[in-house]
């Protein structure tokens, strides 16, 4: 079969050089495409192909913008600026939308086309697919990352660990968690493991609607069910068939309603308002709230039948200030992607605002901090966000108690606070707390020590301990 | 019916996500009775979703949309026809003729694929194609 020629050439006729040009470009892993001076593709390698999903024979003669979709193309297009200045530009990070809806992050490089009497006929992008170097450096950064959700946290990690068990079953899940600790994101990532990910993901955020509209929101409802129901109208659960429903602030809805779910997660089917038909409900059920769920069952508020149906599978989502060996981790995760859609070059945090992030409890917990580095980010267009790009209302309280102390010395109160913290969330338990803080407990010991850590005078092994040794002398 | 398509110098924004502006028509009886042109620039992405629908926005043509944002727009109701290039004027005489998607004015490597993004009904069961629709010329 003979292939059409990854060039076509107003400038260059067929002599060997040519071919040999042609073979190369045909051999290299990264994507290379060449246009005119009217932005037309003239070229198009077969590693370009590849990564764009766009056939040669699609792309070429058509404007180099509809082809490559890269975020870039818009605002600050690096080949107008080759074919403008003159000068190429080097490893720019930008991504590109493939044609499967997905974001590609590449890095791009240009440079000028002349013809033989050196005028120039038009320019050359090479790009590079960097999907696989951002998955390396997840790895080699010993992060875990499920879907959009990024850790290093313990306790994370072995939520993130049983995910993929638990996204295979059917079973209704739960979410607990306070707001902003990514409840939706781990639903999501929940749903992205599942059989059922190429289904809709539909979330509703059942605290935000009145109780009779929640209830046509879930089911729908037919033409004349009420006045000014003119037309049918999908629920949520319709528009969720074959994926994922997310019920967002399950405890908030009222009792009756709670009848109405009860029967819908039991026999799976259930009737939109007007309808005398039911219709089978294909979806799997996660319900999440920042409530503790128990303690409303108690209170009478909440059904514990339903409770009961929901929580076959139980997820508490930490809230931040209990893994603050994230925030960092979150802190780069943020700023890549700021960058990444504001096409800046912000390069991270400086240690002073570091020690600020880190030192901050976070009652909007992920959320938050994804909103400081935004808010950053307004003010910021390159090197790195410095305390005065933060929040005034984190900053001057957290400043005014850094002020005058060493940066050695607000690490230390901060590491100080996260073993203090550690071992009052392992009743006391020393060793607990050192694995739970990925270290040696001898380390723990020693920093204990060096940082004049108060410890409370139970230590919750000896005593568990004490308790399982006693329980076993008693006779049977 | 509200539209609002991405535009970009005259043509169709090559991607979404990160497009500045929206050319907003108002149709009705096939005819467009006001036109305005609206900034969409949000610092982030999944900002402009609420920007479209503070503008009532019913149907949306664009240029590539990643998923996860077409999704969203399918879920808040909002028709989505994605992977649209072309000059405008050509983008909104098809629209008003219905005859988006069309093949003529497609992103290459993506004719059919804007089948997969209409509206937030119907989704289950018939994903992967478009499966009965019309393929039009």
């Amino acid at each position: 079969m003979t292939r059409r020629s990854n060039t076509e050439k107003p400038t260059c006729t067929r002599d060997p050089i040519n071919v040999v040009t042609d073979a190369i470009l045909e051999s290299i892993s990264d994507g290379v495409f060449t246009v005119d001076q009217d932005w037309h593709v003239r070229s198009f390698n077969r590693a370009a192909e590849l990564i764009t999903g766009i056939p040669r024979e699609e792309a070429i003669g058509r404007r180099c913008s509809d082809v490559f979709r890269a975020s870039m193309c818009e605002s600050e297009c690096a080949l107008k600026h080759t074919m403008e200045s003159g000068a190429p530009v080097i490893n720019k990070a930008t991504f590109i939308v493939n044609s499967n809806g997905k974001r590609l992050p590449i890095s791009v490089s240009t440079a000028l086309l002349r013809d033989e009497h050196g005028a120039v006929v038009g320019g050359a992008e090479t790009f590079r697919d960097l999907s696989v170097i951002e998955e390396l450096r997840t790895q080699v950064k010993g992060r875990f990352q499920v879907g959009d959700i990024v850790s290093r946290s313990a306790s994370m990690r072995r939520l993130l660990e049983v995910l993929p068990r638990i996204a295979d079953s059917e079973s209704t899940i739960l979410l607990q968690g306070e707001t902003g600790t990514g409840k939706e994101l781990m639903a999501r990532a929940i749903h992205g493991l599942s059989g059922r990910r190429d289904g809709p993901f539909v979330a509703v955020n059942c605290g935000a609607l009145p109780d009779t509209l929640l209830e046509s929101e879930l089911f729908g409802y037919k033409a004349g069910a009420f006045t000014g129901a003119t037309k049918d109208k999908p629920g949520r659960f319709a528009l969720a068939r074959g994926g994922t429903l997310l019920l967002d602030e399950i405890g908030e809805i009222s009792q009756a309603l709670q009848v109405r779910l009860l029967r819908v997660l039991q026999e799976r089917q259930y009737e939109p308002l007007g309808a005398v038909r039911t219709e089978e409900a294909d979806v799997r059920v996660i319900a999440a709230t920042n409530r503790d769920l128990a303690d409303r069952v108690e209170e009478g508020a909440f059904r514990q039948d339903l409770y009961y149906r929901i929580k076959v599978m139980k997820l508490d989502l930490p809230p931040l200030r209990r893994r603050r060996e994230d925030i960092p981790l979150l802190i780069q995760h943020f700023v890549d992607s700021f960058n990444a859609i504001q096409n800046k070059r912000v390069t991270g945090v400086s240690a002073d605002v570091l020690g600020v992030l880190t030192a901050h409890d976070y009652p909007g917990n992920v959320r938050e901090l994804q909103n400081i580095i935004e808010h950053a980010f307004m003010l910021v267009r390159d090197g790195q966000i410095e305390l005065e790009h933060l929040p005034v209302e984190i900053v001057p309280v957290t400043v005014a108690r850094l002020e005058g102390r060493k940066l050695v010395e607000t690490m230390n109160a901060i590491e100080a606070r996260a073993i203090r913290e550690a071992i009052e969330r392992n009743g006391g338990n020393r060793l607990a707390a050192a694995r739970e803080l990925g270290m040696h407990k001898s380390t723990l010991f020693r920093k204990v020590k060096l940082l004049g850590i108060d410890l409370p005078e139970q230590d919750g092994r000896s005593h568990a301990e004490k308790r399982t040794k006693t329980s076993g002398r008693k006779p049977g | 019916m509200k539209a609002a398509l991405t535009v970009w110098d005259g043509r169709m924004a090559p991607v979404f996500d990160v497009s500045r502006e929206a050319l907003v028509l108002t149709i009705e009886d096939g005819a467009i009775t006001s036109r305005s042109i609206e900034s969409i620039e949000t610092p982030m992405a999944q900002l402009k979703l609420e920007r479209l629908t503070e503008l009532g926005i019913q149907t949306l043509v664009c240029g590539a949309i990643t998923e996860p944002l077409q999704h969203e727009l399918s879920v808040r109701g909002v028709n989505v026809i994605g992977f649209v290039a072309g000059e405008v004027d050509e983008v909104v005489k098809s629209l008003l003729d219905g005859t988006l998607p069309t093949r003529a004015l497609s992103m290459p490597g993506c004719c059919g694929r804007q089948n997969r993004f209409r509206g937030g009904r119907g989704r289950g069961g018939r994903r992967g194609g478009g499966r009965g629709r019309k393929e039009r010329p």
